[in-house]
């Protein structure tokens, strides 16, 4: 059982058949050269790496964009054409007065199972009441939160709103809900690393593309910017597996954290058992 | 003097995968029409090839398997960085330079309408970056 905790589906065919709104997408979020991908084949790519379950990620920056880039809509869409293999989570702008209504919608309406959002591209910092009224929201309805955290290369956005240690009072502020950093926070990866000690609520992914391939990137990370044994002693329930597709291939980037010789026990919890925890089954 | 150009689709199953497209390349050297000429049959892409070998699964495997020896997978490969021009990670070095080892193209006479093979010839598609949805093409010149 192989879950991927973090792919954005800008160039998932059914979502992509308006051209003006497809380049629009891909120059805010920054992808290039890419094109859309048909369901099939994405299902080959996930059989072949072993998914079994898929976290879809929208993207709303539309109180200064004026539109989303991925909708909560264009996420229940893809959702609905195979809804044991994706989890849909839902994005709004907190900035615009409408973001509460949007997300209850998402969750009542189109049965998304949490939140997803970027301080970076919002240029707010996530201790921001307009974030907290949207968290009340998740807590009311029980549902986690992603949090962008660390460089983001999508347009605009600024990596000082997503610092790790920005998070660290709301996620001591909402103890009940449960909160994943995406891309370890890099470059602040020890940052995310004390956050991921102290919290019980806190959850980092393992996105990583920054410098060097998937086996370089995994083992600065997982064993240079991290002691040697941090994973394995202390943070092994609490690292759950993200490719971030498509700027990586997800059977790429589980090859590179493979490589890291983890234990099978721990292995079998950033793949797929910190993820049903973090979505708030008791069973893992 | 005829031109004919076909471009076939093909989709692997497997990241790295022998496709053998024989038929597909003798059946359009016979919709030509070409009874004497040369036929190229070419890959679109730069992370695959064309290649001609035998079509025994120990042959197959053995290909593929000394390419990885020769192209490992964790090598730091100078490709191994973000490209902002994508927005991607360059994680496939490996099937750029498998692509290399193997060529793009392959190249047979027709002859009374017939693709000319060794007995032992089959013609593949070399996948070395899948899975995707890959194109080549076969390009018929001939009277």
């Amino acid at each position: 059982m192989l879950i991927d905790a973090h792919v954005r589906p800008a160039l998932f065919e059914p979502i992509c058949r308006d051209k003006s709104r497809l380049d629009s997408r891909c120059d805010a979020m920054h992808y290039h050269k890419m094109n859309p991908t048909g369901m099939d084949l994405l299902k080959k790519q996930y059989n072949l790496a072993g998914i079994t379950g898929v976290f879809l990620l929208p993207s709303d920056c539309s109180f200064e964009t004026g539109s989303t880039e991925i909708s909560n809509d264009e996420i229940a869409k893809i959702v609905a054409l195979d809804p044991d293999l994706y989890y849909g989570f839902a994005s709004v702008d907190p900035r615009d007065r409408n973001s509460a209504a949007e997300l209850i919608r998402s969750f009542k309406d189109l049965g998304l199972c949490g939140l997803y959002l970027n301080t970076s591209r919002l240029h707010i910092y996530p201790e921001d009441a307009r974030i907290f009224a949207i968290l009340d929201i998740c807590r009311e309805y029980g549902k986690p939160v992603i949090f962008h955290a660390g460089l983001s290369f999508e347009k605009d956005a600024l990596a000082k709103f997503s610092r790790p240690i920005e998070f660290e009072s709301v996620i001591a502020k909402y103890s009940d809900i449960n909160f994943c950093l995406t891309h370890m926070g890099w470059p602040w990866v020890q940052e995310t690393s004390a956050l991921l000690l102290k919290y019980p609520n806190a959850y980092a992914n393992t996105a990583l593309m920054n410098f060097d391939g998937p086996y370089q990137i995994y083992r600065k990370v997982f064993r240079e910017d991290m002691g040697e044994l941090w994973v394995e002693h202390n943070l092994s329930e609490k690292i759950i597996f993200g490719s971030g597709s498509p700027r990586i291939r997800p059977v790429r980037s589980k090859r590179g954290l493979d490589s890291l010789g983890f234990s099978e026990e721990t292995r079998k919890k950033i793949y797929y058992g910190n993820a049903m925890r973090f979505l708030g089954s008791k069973e893992n | 003097m005829k031109y004919l150009l076909k471009e076939e689709t093909v989709c692997a199953d497997k990241e790295f995968e022998l496709i053998k497209i024989t038929d597909k390349v003798r059946s359009f050297v016979s919709e030509s029409g070409v009874v004497n000429g040369i036929c190229f049959c070419i890959t679109e892409h730069t992370t695959t090839g064309i290649t001609v070998n035998e079509s025994l699964p120990c042959v197959e495997k053995d290909i593929l398997e000394t390419l990885d020896r020769i192209v490992p997978e964790d090598y730091p490969y100078n490709h191994n960085h973000y490209l902002d021009s994508y927005g991607t990670i360059g994680g496939n070095a490996p099937g750029h330079l498998k692509s290399h080892l193997t060529g793009n193209h392959c190249v047979f006479p027709v002859i009374d309408s017939t693709l000319m093979l060794g007995h032992a010839d089959d013609i593949y598609f070399c996948e070395y970056d899948g899975i995707k949805l890959r194109r080549y093409m076969i390009y018929v010149m001939g009277e």
